[in-house]
């Protein structure tokens, strides 16, 4: 059966490339495998301490990090939901594995967990686990830019519950003071662990919050990756030119737990229902393909590509040792470069 | 070459380091046009433009992880506490997220937090602290407390240049009343780490910081004086890194060691040092190692209420001579 | 082919144990590798758990409803390809409980959790310093029994310094004298100690004994014998002598006062009776006229002849002299019984006899018993002035000094001074200002000289 020539695709939006859509797909997926896959091994008992999803929120981690530009040194500061925002970034699922399995030759040597780490070569400044505490540290990235006359912006992210915080209130009113080129991505997913938004705070939308600091407000669809790429590539822009913070609120939903050991006996079935239908990846999918943009079998050979990769960096790091003992002490400062041993420990010499 | 005080001393350290080093800027509250709550900063932003003096809005936390994010990036921030007691406004952000940035993600951070401490001015609770104590067990800060004029200056710029944050706290009693002249054509540094004697004895060593110095000093002099005591006075100067070595030497010097700080007794550092002495230098000892101390109460305002809890000269002067009789 | 275990994960920082809800598969399926094979239950979340390799599941250890701690193994896979061994065992959540610390202590007395062996002691008291040797008749200690007290602690253990620099020199730290807190030894003091003194070998250390009324005793300095010295070890009566003069000086309050006698007259009275005496057979000497003039005067100031009992002062009822007389081997008190019942005659006589049957060692024991005063005569070898110690439990001795031709200032009838030669001689008594006050001790002298320079003619 022939067709008569079909309609043609109709202008990607945002200004990106076919490759770029593509790309987009590529680290959404990545993010999505990649969590199942370290789900499995937090199974296994191969990954110690805590597992964090992300699932549901990968448009909006992926989205608004592909806005940033890499060569001009663009920094972001991830928060837990963001492994998508770091693998944009050129974190790498070996780098993510070892991480999570606590492994000798994982980028922190085995001392931080999960996500927690950074290359601010590459572009990406892993979080603590107190909340805000990032707003003002990449207001002081950013201000390094502006004392450097750099033409490069900050992104942080905060969610729904960090936003209470008094670091994240300082960080932004003092970027917003100081007009510093820093993006603050809200990631309004509903849930802060259990505490659902409307007792985390009293606004009905978290970008109102943007007045009270003087800065812009934005608010977009954080499941649709093509919205969030454009709002955050229009604040980036504003940014480099010189014009302040923008407040982005990505609205979007966590389908999981906080994390893997929360069962989210919280949350009504309804409800997650309701935003699996939402699921932004299936989206993007649909447009994609929709729109002509893609084909179903480019889609399906990422997807292959991807559980290569993964599989393989599994396959390379899963024996690794953890990191040996002694080690612990190295590194505290510079001067001395190593902490005492206990003297109980020098008995057996 | 002309007697300056300890607050000029410090000034000329801060003002000769940003003039060495243009990725040293200072950040904190009136530090800018106004020249800082006590002046320390007085003329900086003139001479070296808003760009490197700012001043921030009233955040203690933005102040520090501001200072953090800029020193990942390479530049060497010193900010300013107004009064040091306001530093524990910033203790999440200082002892979570920068004494750890280095052990943790290999991230430098190298900047400089001071304020003035200490009491003595009639400041009450919370004009009047020293913090040191809440600092000292969190591995990654360094700390220093700097008692002279030189060393005002010497350990400001030294902290600067240190690769480690450093919590540099500065005594606001001594900033007026110390002076000293310091040498023309050499430049003032003071290791970190390094204690100095301050005065040299055989019978008892006093260890101590910041204003105790002085008032360690005078003790001496009374003692050599009353007592034909020889009382030997160890100025610290660091806290973290402690000049263990400085230490040991004393106590097997004189045998007897009184600890003197303005800081309240319970978990106050003369608490470590005693420790380190026990592990290091017990077979030393002739007699038990006492402290000095401020009474374990919140600092209250009214003159004779103040006088009482902190400690004085007479005080170390009876302690001085229990130790001496033991 | 190799075996795999599969085991209970955990499912939350705080979770040890789970409960393995239901098996998805039965011994002897195959499983792909990452295929759910069974689920938990959690106080947290139900899972399904993967399984961590392709192969077949060999055993099944734990059943449905089954609940295991974390790491518990639930099931074996028996896998095909060469499986590389286990990374090192997934180490316990960092939440976990932290490990006991092993008590590596050289102490005997460190406390370990759950030891094997039973229990060390609570840590002990240094030991109170009592070896076997205590003196005899030791008065009871006003300490109590058991571990010593600060003070004690202090004496023998001192300091950590003192104790390194007395083990480095060999030294009891108990035989050095203190001047710290509580008597302790300070480290001047073992400076100075080795100073003065040479270095010894451990003696028997002398316990320091507290005395009758809680006073404590300082024992004496270590001596070491050099090259040609000779070592005589004491005879009963040197020991006894020795006890007797450190205790006598520890317990009384010694005062001693002086006085000069013009013994002119007595010279006189003397060189006229003496030939008479000796007829009778008696040496008439000084000293009998001296114990004479004593035994009169202690009638009239019966607190010279007292003795302290406890809190009370004894008034004895008698006077009996005891006359101390220098022997060849030692020292003896033989005692003049009811000394003021005799006239000078029999003094004399009493003194002579018991000085002659001291030295043949032919008195009785009762004979150097019961003196209530003693008089001692250093006088006799030319000694001017004795400062004797007390004879306890007596409150007072005298000690006659040599009795010498003097010239001396007289007045004449009309007032008028000039310088004759006269016999002259000073007294000595020591007295015990517990209980003689010095106006009682200067008023018996007084009273003693007078009746010494006023001495009759006729006092046989």
């Amino acid at each position: 059966m022939t067709t008569t020539a079909a309609s043609p695709a109709p202008p990607i939006p945002a200004g990106l490339t076919r490759d770029q859509l593509l790309e987009l797909y590529y680290f959404m997926r990545l993010t999505r495998s990649l969590e199942e896959k370290l789900v499995n091994l937090y199974r296994q008992t191969k990954v110690v301490g805590g597992l964090f999803r992300s699932l549901g929120q990968e448009a909006d981690a992926v989205g608004s990090a592909y806005a940033l530009d890499r060569s001009q040194g663009d920094i972001l500061s991830p928060l837990i939901r963001n492994l998508g925002s770091m693998l944009v970034q050129g974190a790498t699922p070996l780098e993510v594995l070892r991480q999570y399995m606590a492994k000798a030759e994982s980028p922190t040597r085995g001392r931080e967990l999960n996500i927690h780490f950074n290359d601010l070569e590459r572009g990406f400044l892993g979080q603590i686990s107190h909340l805000g505490d990032m707003v003002p540290v990449m207001a002081g990235v950013t201000l390094s830019f502006r004392m450097r006359r750099q033409p490069r912006v900050g992104l942080v992210y905060v969610g729904d519950g960090a936003m209470s915080t008094g670091a994240f209130h300082e960080g932004i009113n003092f970027a917003a003071v100081q007009r510093l080129p820093l993006v603050v991505i809200a990631e309004n997913n509903g849930y802060a662990y259990s505490t659902p938004l409307f007792r985390q705070t009293a606004v009905g939308h978290l970008v109102e919050k943007a007045a009270g600091y003087g800065v812009r407000g934005e608010q977009a669809d954080g499941n649709d990756v093509l919205a969030v790429y454009q709002v955050t590539r229009d604040a980036v822009d504003r940014a480099r030119a010189g014009e302040g913070v923008t407040l982005i609120e990505l609205l979007t939903y966590r389908r999981k737990g906080h994390a893997e050991h929360d069962n989210q006996s919280y949350v009504s079935r309804e409800e997650l229902t309701a935003w699996a239908a939402k699921d932004p990846i299936d989206r993007y999918l649909g447009q994609l393909t929709g729109s002509g943009w893609a084909t179903p079998a480019e889609l399906s050979a990422i997807d292959q590509r991807i559980t290569g990769e993964i599989d393989a960096a599994v396959a390379l790091c899963e024996n690794e040792p953890m990191p040996a003992p002694g080690t612990a002490l190295d590194g505290v400062t510079v001067t001395p470069p190593r902490a005492e041993l206990e003297w109980y420990r020098r008995l057996d010499g | 070459m002309a007697e300056i005080t300890y607050l000029e001393a410090l000034r000329e350290g801060l003002a000769e380091e940003m003039a060495r080093d243009d990725r040293v800027f200072v950040l904190g509250e009136d530090v800018g046009g106004f020249g800082g709550a006590f002046k320390v900063t007085e003329g900086l932003q003139q001479r070296f433009g808003e760009d490197r003096v700012i001043d921030t809005p009233i955040a203690e936390t933005a102040i520090v992880g501001a200072a953090a994010g800029a020193a990942h990036m390479g530049l060497r921030p010193v900010c300013e506490m107004q009064f040091i007691d306001f530093i524990s406004c910033a203790y999440s952000i200082l002892t979570n997220y920068v004494a750890t940035a280095r052990y943790r993600a290999g991230l430098a951070t190298p900047m400089v937090v001071r304020g003035p401490s200490g009491g003595y001015v009639r400041g009450g609770p919370f004009h009047s602290q020293n913090p040191e104590a809440a600092f000292l067990h969190t591995p990654g800060l360094k700390i220093v407390a700097p008692a002279t004029a030189r060393d005002a200056k010497g350990l400001i710029k030294a902290a600067i240049r240190d690769e480690d944050p450093v919590l540099y706290f500065e005594h606001k009693y001594l900033y007026r009343r110390i002076k000293e002249e310091l040498p023309a054509g050499e430049e003032v540094l003071t290791p970190i780490g390094e204690a100095r004697v301050a005065r040299e004895g055989r019978d008892l060593s006093i260890i101590t910081w910041s204003a105790m110095l002085w008032k360690s000093l005078e003790a001496a002099e009374k003692l050599a004086r009353e007592d034909g005591l020889s009382v030997e006075v160890l100025d610290l100067r660091s806290l973290m890194p402690m000049d263990d070595a400085a230490i040991v030497a004393t106590v097997r010097k004189t045998n007897r060691v009184l600890i003197v700080h303005e800081d309240t007794r319970t978990g106050g550092v003369a608490g470590e040092i005693t420790a380190r002495i026990n592990d290091l230098a017990f077979e030393w000892l002739d007699a038990p190692v006492k402290r000095v101390c401020a009474h374990d109460v919140p600092l209250p305002y009214a003159p004779t209420l103040e006088d009482f809890v902190l400690p004085q000269v007479d005080d170390v002067v009876a302690a001085a001579r229990w130790v001496a009789k033991y | 082919m190799a075996k795999i275990d599969v085991p209970m994960p955990q499912m939350g920082e705080s979770i040890a144990e789970g409960t393995l809800s239901k098996w998805l598969k039965k011994v002897g399926d195959p499983v792909k590798r990452d295929e759910p094979i069974f689920e938990i239950s959690t106080d947290k979340v139900d899972a399904e758990i993967p399984a961590p390799a392709a192969g077949v599941l060999a055993e099944i250890l734990v059943q449905e409803g089954q609940t295991v701690a974390v790491q518990t193994v639930v099931a074996r896979l028996e896998t095909d390809a060469t499986v590389s061994p286990q990374p090192a065992a997934a180490s316990p959540q960092p939440a976990a409980v932290s490990p006991q610390p092993a008590a590596v202590s050289p102490q005997p007395s460190a406390v370990s959790p759950a030891p094997p062996a039973p229990p060390a002691p609570p840590a002990v008291q240094p030991p109170a310093v009592q070896p076997s040797s205590r003196p005899a008749a030791q008065q009871p200690s006003p300490q109590p029994p058991g571990p010593s007290s600060l003070e004690e602690r202090l004496r023998t253990k001192s300091s950590p310094l003192v104790r390194k620099m007395a083990a480095e020199h060999n030294l009891d730290i108990t035989g050095i004298p203190g001047s710290g807190l509580a008597g302790r030894v300070t480290k001047n003091d073992v400076l100075s100690f080795l100073e003065a003194g040479p270095k010894s070998p451990l003696p028997t250390p002398q316990p320091p004994v507290p005395g009758p009324d809680g006073v404590r005793i300082v024992p004496g300095p270590v001596v070491e014998p050099w090259d040609g010295d000779r070592v005589e070890p004491w005879s009963r009566i040197r020991k006894l002598t020795a006890d007797h003069m450190v205790m006598s000086r520890r317990v009384s309050a010694h005062v001693h006062s002086l006085i000069e006698v013009d013994y002119t007259r007595i010279a006189g009275v003397r060189s006229r009776q003496k030939a008479a005496y000796a007829e009778r057979g008696v040496n008439l000497t000084f000293l009998a006229f001296i114990v004479s003039a004593v035994a009169g005067n202690l009638r009239k100031h019966p607190v010279l002849n007292a003795c302290v009992m406890g809190e009370s002062t004894l008034y004895r009822r008698d006077v009996n002299l005891g006359i101390a007389v220098a022997l060849d081997w030692g020292l003896i008190v033989p005692v003049i019984r009811h000394a003021d019942e005799l006239n000078l005659l029999g003094t004399a006589r009493a003194i002579n006899d018991l000085a002659e049957r001291a030295r043949a060692k032919r008195l009785s024991p009762d004979e150097v018993q019961k003196g209530t005063f003693t008089i001692t005569n250093p006088g006799v070898f030319g000694t001017l002035v004795g400062l004797p110690i007390l004879n306890q439990p007596q409150a007072a001795i005298l000690a006659v000094g040599a009795i010498v031709k003097r010239p001396a200032v007289v007045q004449a009838a009309d007032g008028s001074d000039s310088i004759a030669i006269r016999t002259m001689g000073t007294l000595a008594m020591s007295y015990d200002h517990r209980i003689v006050d010095g106006a009682d001790g200067d008023r018996f002298l007084a009273d003693l000289r007078r009746t010494l320079e006023e001495f009759p003619e006729d006092a046989g």
